[in-house]
């Protein structure tokens, strides 16, 4: 298996688990709708993932772009640069404060990346898939 | 111009067509309108308003001839004078309150007339009672015919009338501002008693909309947002009647969900079971609901207070405690660095709080004090029980901060009492030669949180400096160039994440802060108003205060002895539940959501207004609604208790009703908690802009849908009468500190003015974004006397400079400031009178106090002063400035940006405004419109 094939089976597994952290995020926020969870622990424990799950994706990226896959960067650097900007401007982590006026946007922003990580997923599956058919011919 | 407006009876104005070329008449009360003139109408023609009014100049202080005339300008040109160039001329409606209200007999015709509003109970929302015709647009003789038809409402078909009024041709009217919100109808049978405090009083709890919508369409058709205004816990003023405790802790609830019971639940089954007003289950009636259990018999069960009241207090039992009530703590933490030193606010403090020791409630002797020292260390002191004689120990170490000593830190109230009262006289003068500069708020915080963890209570801070070192510390971001742009509203944030994530630590620990600001430079107000924000305490900001100037000691030892008296409510939690369909969406005000809809309050000052948006999420089918808020709460006396404010209202599926049922003060108050809201998470320009297109968007819905001219051009701007001031209230809000278009406001004046308009209850809230405004020099003879509900007070002009004349003596105030405007030209006579100085020339601007002379003018305007002061809840206490019409420009253009009727910069005078209104709302038949829809609400 080149190196082509690797690479798309480590995204693969990344993006997999990507996907499982966007999905609990999910089940968290919705477990605070329905007052499960208070908004001060939601956030504490959320906010442990927020770092892990934006540096596992920048690194995904950044290694996309050295070992020249450009499609598959190009496809991730919207996301990377949203990231950046959020990390920046210092509001990547989750206000228990304003949890309750900010949850829709934060619904909707998991909502979107949960779809992405998906579609990603299945997308970096064929060119593993992919990589594997052209190697043995 | 020949109009025939000067033939028309009163009530009517004439008004030019110009499409049409004739005159088009227009009855401004109702706003029908119709080609041919009126005919005066039997219902009209007894008019003793028409003939002109009584001359004042016999009552009047008897000035020599000539200055009389400059005194008091010529003739009653006041009334005569048009209020808007533009508009129409309006022959009648001044008539009414300035001069036409003197005549005696008139006078008390006003004061009889039936309050239109809870039958025998007029509590007035805005005081000044005596000065509140209902109707200010009706001649006093229509009074009558008005209650009558009034009567014939009630009796028979039930519901609100829809009156539209022009906004082009009718000027604002402030007294509008000083009715009640419109009448709730409820239908019959719906309450099981009879009193008229079934409902709780607009001052309790109010809902911008007095008939709810059954669909949410419905709603959306209107636009008018929907929410509920809410100070449950609100002080009392001597007369008004005490909220009822039900003392016997037998609390019926629902048992799914979990209501109180209250006046509009229905008995069933013969009285055994009652079925709950929100969820329609039947619920047993607990056994002991009919025993009277301190007579030990058979009680009667319809004389309870929570089947009569609308705002009741429970006593609750232990199911209600996680542990037992905890008695009062208060923490003083008192910056003692050399700005703090040198602008005397250390002695003023410490001098206030050792006289208001007396006023601290501590009814049961448990009250525990504490006071921390801190500048860039901390100092403790022990307060031994019993001595006399306290010692202060220095904890340098800041950075890991911790108790240096495990008792007499925190001590009760009463034991420490002599060692407390020698410490507050010493500790100004120990720190007198104090030159660090630096805080360390931060460090102190902690430390008062560690001292306090353990019970909870009230953190009060004292600071006249940013905090520089250890943990909170700030940087000053200020910066004048940012001012006025779009980086703007990153100023109005939280500049440190520590004061929001220590605010929930606190709130954990049921711990509440409360900030007075005093610094000379910046001072970050809205990074350090986090704290009273999150943990629902309050801020006060004294800018540059300066104790050696006496008003401003007068003023913080005034408002600081009033938060110390104040009874507060401890580990507060509030919930809001309403009827089926309708859901709690978001809410605004001092507090941490600590669930979807439970709102974590470690202590409740008395007079903050919080707001709730309520959203309808399917038809309602009931034909009323119950709104109720809970409280539990421990007080200061060590009892936990239920505070429950119940709200019923209608529900209507008729867009009139649900336009002439629209509360513009509630609407008003909403409007400022979302725009603040907004200006913080977006742009202060996105939030003027949103404020702006709500209101053209209800003047658009009320166009379309309740007007005959629908979609398209109109020459008339139309609005329901009872919404008649919410352009002009929308427009103070605009030109608010808070929100208003400026680069020269600095940072922390808007972040205070901010937390002023989210905090403060309506009746404090409106004159804040709509002040007062009255003439002095010429106010009918028993203003400033005592009438029969107080001081009379002069009554209000329309906000405009053109009403300002040169010989005049002013006040308008906003209650924050008061500004007592002085023209140029005044007569010596009126300055010896008042200011006790022989002339306008040697008069100063500024703060100041007025000399208690002893003429009668003089008592009149002191009286009108203190009034003023005095009249509204809570416990702000305006300063005073004299300005001078040729005076200093900022604090003149500081006066005159009260009157917001006016242009000032690129602010739009009124006309200005509604002409914009009005141009937006003919171009919004465009569906491009629906795109703000979703942006703003």
């Amino acid at each position: 298996m080149g190196y082509a094939g690797w690479l798309f089976l480590f995204a693969v597994l990344m993006a997999a688990g990507l996907l499982f952290t966007a999905v609990f995020f999910m089940i968290m926020f919705s477990d605070l709708e329905s007052d499960y969870i208070n908004p001060v622990d939601l956030c504490n424990k959320l906010n442990q993932f927020v770092l892990p799950e934006h540096t596992a994706h920048a690194f995904l990226t950044v290694l996309f772009l050295i070992s020249g896959q450009f499609i598959a960067f190009l496809l991730n650097a919207p996301l990377l640069a949203f990231n950046v900007r959020k990390i920046m401007n210092q509001n990547h982590v989750y206000d228990a404060t304003e949890i309750f006026r900010t949850l829709e946007p934060h619904k909707k922003e998991i909502f979107i990346k949960l779809g992405f990580y998906l579609l990603s997923f299945f997308y970096y599956l064929y060119r593993m898939i992919l990589a594997l058919v052209q190697e043995s011919p | 111009m020949a109009s025939p407006a000067q033939q028309l009876p009163p009530g009517w104005t004439a008004e030019w067509d110009a499409t049409h070329q004739r005159y088009l008449f227009i009855e401004t009360h109702t706003g029908h309108t119709q080609w041919e003139p009126p005919a005066a109408g039997p219902e009209l023609s007894p008019q003793p308003s028409v003939s002109p009014p009584p001359s004042h100049h016999a009552k009047r202080r008897q000035y020599a001839a000539g200055q009389t005339q400059a005194y008091y300008g010529v003739g009653d040109s006041l009334a005569a004078v048009p209020q808007y160039s533009a508009a129409a001329p309006q022959p009648q409606p001044t008539q009414l309150f300035t001069p036409g209200l003197a005549a005696d007999g008139q006078f008390q015709q006003q004061q009889q007339q039936p309050p239109p509003y809870y039958g025998g109970h007029a509590e007035p929302e805005y005081i000044n009672a005596p000065q509140q015709p209902v109707y200010p647009v009706q001649p006093p003789s229509q009074m009558g015919v008005l209650a009558d038809q009034f009567g014939q409402m009630t009796m028979g078909h039930k519901g609100l009338r829809l009156f539209t009024t022009n906004l082009l041709t009718s000027p604002p009217e402030p007294l509008e501002l000083r009715q009640p919100p419109p009448e709730i109808f409820l239908p019959p049978n719906s309450c099981l008693s009879q009193s008229p405090y079934a409902n709780a009083d607009a001052s309790y709890q109010r809902c911008t909309l007095n008939a709810i919508p059954t669909t949410n369409s419905l709603l959306n058709k209107s636009k008018i947002p929907l929410g509920l205004v809410l100070t449950p816990y609100r002080s009392l003023k001597e007369g008004e009647e005490e909220v009822p405790v039900v003392t016997d802790t037998v609390i019926a609830r629902c048992r799914r969900c979990r209501t109180y019971i209250n006046p509009y639940v229905q008995f069933i089954d013969g009285g055994n079971r009652w079925r709950c007003c929100m969820c329609s289950l039947s619920n047993e009636v607990p056994q002991l609901f009919d025993w009277d259990q301190v007579r030990n018999q058979p009680g009667d069960r319809w004389a309870r207070a929570e089947l009569n009241h609308g705002v009741v207090e429970f006593v609750a039992p232990t199911e209600y405690m996680v542990r037992p009530p905890q008695p009062a703590v208060y923490i003083f933490l008192i910056d003692v660095s050399h700005s703090a030193i040198q602008s005397g606010m250390v002695a003023t403090a410490t001098r206030t709080i050792l006289e208001n020791l007396d006023r601290i409630p501590d009814e049961n002797g448990r009250t525990k004090v504490s006071i921390i020292a801190f500048d860039t260390s901390l100092y403790f002191f022990t307060l031994p029980s019993g001595g006399a004689e306290s010692s202060m120990l220095v904890v340098s170490d800041i950075d890991d901060v911790f108790l240096p000593k495990p008792t007499d830190l925190l001590v009760n109230l009463q034991e420490a009492r002599p060692a407390l009262e020698t410490l507050l006289g010493r500790l100004s003068d120990m720190f007198q030669d104090n030159h660090t500069v630096g805080s360390a708020l931060g460090p102190a915080l902690q430390a008062g949180f560690q001292m306090m963890a353990p019970i909870g209570g009230k953190i009060m801070v004292l600071t006249a400096s940013l905090p520089s070192i250890g943990v909170g510390a700030l940087k000053n971001r200020e910066d004048p160039k940012v001012l006025g742009t779009p980086k703007e509203s990153g100023l109005l944030q939280a500049a440190s994440p520590f004061y929001k994530t220590f605010a929930i630590e606190c709130s954990r620990a049921q711990v509440s802060v409360d900030m007075f600001l005093f610094s000379p430079g910046y001072q970050d107000v809205a990074t350090l108003a986090c704290l009273p924000h999150y943990t629902a305490g309050q801020t006060f900001f004294y800018p540059a205060f300066n104790a050696s100037r006496t008003e401003d000691a007068i003023k913080f030892a005034h408002e600081f002895g009033k938060v110390l008296a104040m009874p507060i409510m401890l580990e507060a939690v509030m919930r809001v539940r309403a009827s089926k369909n309708l859901r709690m969406s978001s809410f605004h005000g001092n507090f941490f959501v600590r669930s979807t809809d439970l709102l974590a309050m470690p202590a409740v000052p008395q007079d903050l207004s919080y707001a709730i948006e309520v959203q309808i999420e399917d038809t309602i089918t009931a034909p009323f609604v119950v709104f109720q808020t809970a409280v539990l709460h421990t007080t200061c006396y060590g009892e936990r208790r239920i505070r429950v404010v119940t709200t019923a209202l209608p529900t209507t599926s008729n867009l009139s009703e649900v336009f002439a049922s629209a509360d513009q003060v509630a609407i008003a108050t909403l409007l400022a908690n979302k725009a603040v809201e907004r200006s913080i998470t977006h742009r202060l320009e996105d939030s003027r802009d949103a404020l702006f297109n709500k209101m053209v968007e209800v003047l658009t819905a009320y166009k379309a849908s309740m007007t005959a001219a629908g979609a398209g051009a109109s020459a008339q701007l139309a609005i329901s009468e009872n919404l008649k001031m919410l352009p002009v209230l929308v427009l103070g809000l605009l030109k608010n500190v808070g929100i208003r278009q400026s680069a020269q406001i600095p940072p922390d004046l808007r972040a205070y003015a901010q937390a002023l308009l989210t905090s403060l209850p309506s009746q404090i809230l409106i004159p804040y974004v709509y002040p007062n405004f009255y003439s002095l020099h010429n106010m009918p003879p028993e203003c400033g006397t005592v009438g029969e509900h107080g001081i009379i007070m002069p009554p209000p002009l329309p906000l405009t400079s053109e009403r300002l004349e040169r010989h005049g003596l002013y006040v308008i105030e906003d209650g924050q400031t008061i500004f007592l405007w002085i023209g140029r030209d005044a007569v010596p006579q009126l300055v010896m009178d008042v200011f006790n100085l022989p002339s306008y020339e040697v008069l100063r601007g500024g703060k100041t106090t007025l000399p208690v002379l002893d003429n009668p003018f003089s008592q009149r305007v002191t009286a009108i002063i203190q009034k003023t002061r005095e009249m509204r809840r809570g416990v702000y206490y305006p300063h005073l400035y004299i300005v001078k019409e040729d005076g200093e420009p900022p604090l003149r253009l500081w006066a005159l940006s009260c009157l917001i009727q006016d242009r000032a910069d690129v602010l739009p005078s009124y006309q200005q405004f509604i002409s914009q209104l009005k141009d937006k709302v003919s171009v919004n038949s465009m569906p491009s419109f629906a795109i703000f829809n979703w942006m703003f609400m």
